[in-house]
């Protein structure tokens, strides 16, 4: 498949540029800045005042978790459909754009605004509380925001696939909310509810955690990231229950980070290979 | 273009598809243009031959032709929304296609781009298949949709030098055509704050870029002001004058009269007739009307006129009569009129016109 750099660019530029002029990264921008200076200044019940970042950090993994999942979503749901529905891919696609290099250029535009608020949100806030503590890993900081910035591709990623499937936008939102509350509340009741089935979950400490649980996670990007920050940076509290469940010594950050990219490449492909059989 | 004996049912004009006249077995014949094909028929084994369409022109020279679809078939689960369409658009023409709403011109048209995938038959753009090479096939061509639509939050030069971007047309040209189509005021504002007309001309501005030799057109004229009409079809005329083979679709049907070399029209997803407005009206046997203003009407004029040999209706409208019969019966009917008695005002002839053609060929 032979695909032209500076087309991909084009469109990837022309996605910036859009969502620029919407005020949309400013407004996540500030929005995680201000959630993480809130978390680190009043998110602690042990201390009053600003917390290093590693405490920051593990305050906010799960209304991370929550947000950039969503984030991801809303950016890609209607990349494809939106613009079907509202006729400029037809015109798009007259043109000697392929439809493998329009996906890539929605992709990579829409994934450069994504990671770019979170490093800026992010990042901003991170200065802040650098400069009110002392003792700041920002080795440490900086992987936090790649982790999650790998993490919202994965439900970027999962949305433009989405975006493929349907053929109405609202339809595309309506399964793309669906599948939030299945990464975020469904999947981990279940899991959870399978491991019940299997050990005393009130005497969790002294129970071994079986394998095929441990597997099952792995399909879970929300599991994942929180076990991969929970084993890069600290523990981590969240509704699936992780910051009780040990993680096994197996789940390195290498493994996690290679299924969130897998996440990421197989949702990917399947939405070029979608776009590619759809009628415009 | 077939040629009897035996009669075979030419099943669409300019077809590479025929239908055995016998058995009505669908054949898909392939030659070069103008070739003659003999044809056995694989069911009944009826024999004839077909003449490849396209042939030669009055010059002797093979016809090009910018755009060929052939047995082109799209359903949308059950629904046939075209059905073994075959036409062709020869270099340099400007082609009209017409048809009612549903009849499956947008869904043609996809198809030529490969925007949609089209169950059977095959398309070309200048000779390059669009289905295994469209990206090669789509260079050639401008495309102005029905449903034109921008990014709203960008301004009408910041779409138009994307789209030059991606087309790797200049973009020092996006300036100059946004002044052509009257849009020099209102270039750096976003297209989300434009009319419906000013997004109509931002769409045939993209349709230009770049000069493509080959202008596709889905109803061009749609939400346009007069002045934008004449604005787009100065344009269409401007650009057959340098060359461009263009395809049009339109429900203006005084425009496309006006303007197209020939005309194509579709029905219930079937190519129902394609020739020259002239040729078409010739083949329904339409006739002119012949409309004469009397200072005072009477029956005994009304019948005089109606039994002149070959006038087939007469309608009495106050002092007008409506009168629609041949051509060459058009001095006996005047003599008619002033031997019974009337003293003629004013005598107008109108020949068929596209509307006439486009009601028989569509009708139920």
């Amino acid at each position: 498949m032979s695909m032209k750099i500076d087309t991909v660019t084009s469109i990837a530029k022309k996605e910036i540029m859009d969502n620029i002029r919407n005020k949309w990264i400013i407004l996540v921008s500030i929005m995680f800045a201000i959630l993480t200076l809130v978390v680190s200044y009043f998110g602690s019940l042990m201390s009053h005042g600003w917390q290093n970042l590693g405490v920051t950090i593990s305050g906010m993994t799960f209304l991370v978790t929550l947000l950039i999942s969503i984030i991801g979503f809303m950016l890609g749901y209607a990349a494809i459909i939106g613009e079907i529905e509202s006729g400029s891919m037809s015109a798009l696609l007259s043109l000697t754009a392929t439809r493998f290099e329009i996906a890539m250029g929605k992709f990579l535009g829409l994934g450069s605004v994504l990671c770019f608020t979170v490093l800026a949100g992010f990042g901003a806030a991170g200065i802040v509380i650098g400069l009110n503590v002392s003792n700041v890993d920002y080795l440490q900081y900086l992987g936090f925001i790649g982790m999650t910035m790998v993490f919202g591709l994965v439900f970027l990623s999962v949305a433009l696939f989405f975006s493929t499937v349907f053929s109405k936008r609202s339809t595309a939102l309506g399964g793309t909310i669906f599948l939030w509350f299945l990464f975020i509340i469904i999947l981990p009741i279940v899991f959870v509810g399978l491991l019940a089935t299997a050990i005393n979950l009130l005497n969790i400490a002294q129970e071994s955690i079986p394998t095929w649980y441990y597997v099952l996670e792995l399909f879970n990007p929300v599991s994942v990231y929180s076990a991969l920050i929970g084993i890069t940076i600290g523990p981590v509290s969240s509704m699936t229950g992780e910051g009780n469940v040990p993680y096994p010594s197996w789940y390195s950050p290498g493994l996690l980070l290679g299924v969130l990219v897998v996440w990421i490449l197989l949702f990917f492909i399947l939405a070029s290979w979608r776009f590619n059989q759809k009628d415009v | 273009m077939y040629y009897s004996p035996p009669v075979w049912e030419h099943h669409y004009m300019e077809t590479q598809f025929v239908k055995c006249p016998v058995c009505k077995t669908k054949i898909s014949v392939s030659g070069n243009p103008g070739e003659k094909v003999n044809i056995t028929c694989p069911n009944c084994h009826e024999k004839g031959f077909f003449i490849i369409p396209g042939g030669r022109t009055e010059e002797g020279s093979v016809e090009l032709r910018a755009i060929v679809v052939q047995g082109l078939t799209k359903c949308y689960n059950s629904f046939k929304a075209v059905d073994t369409l075959s036409f062709s658009v020869k270099k340099g023409e400007i082609f009209g296609f017409l048809g009612p709403n549903g009849a499956g011109k947008t869904t043609t048209i996809k198809a030529i781009l490969d925007l949609i995938h089209a169950d059977e038959g095959t398309i070309t753009i200048n000779d390059i298949d669009v289905r295994t090479q469209g990206k090669e096939a789509r260079k050639y061509v401008g495309y102005m949709p029905e449903k034109v639509a921008f990014y709203d939050n960008l301004t009408a030069l910041q779409n138009l030098r994307f789209y030059a971007e991606i087309k790797h047309a200049s973009t020092e040209e996006c300036s100059t055509l946004i002044e052509e189509f009257g849009l020099g005021d209102v270039g750096k504002k976003k297209v989300g704050a434009f009319s419906k007309g000013m997004v109509q001309r931002l769409g045939m501005a993209r349709a230009v870029l770049g000069s493509p030799p080959i202008m596709i057109l889905d109803e061009p004229s749609g939400g346009l002001d007069p002045r934008g009409v004449v604005l787009v079809r100065d344009k269409i005329l401007d650009m057959k004058k340098k060359g461009v083979s263009i395809f049009v679709s339109s429900h203006i049907l005084s425009e496309i009269q006006e303007i197209c070399d020939r005309v194509g029209i579709i029905n219930k997803g079937i190519l129902v007739a394609q020739d020259t407005v002239d040729q078409l009206g010739k083949k329904l046997k339409l006739k002119p009307q012949i409309t004469v203003t009397v200072q005072t009407m009477s029956s005994a004029i009304e019948n005089a006129v109606k039994k002149v040999p070959k006038v087939d209706h007469v309608k009495v409208v106050g002092n007008t009569l409506e009168i629609v019969c041949d051509a060459t019966a058009k001095a006996s009917v005047i003599l008619a009129v002033s031997s019974a008695g009337g003293n003629i005002l004013n005598l107008q002839m109108k020949e068929p016109s596209l509307e006439e053609v486009f009601m028989r060929y569509t009708e139920a």
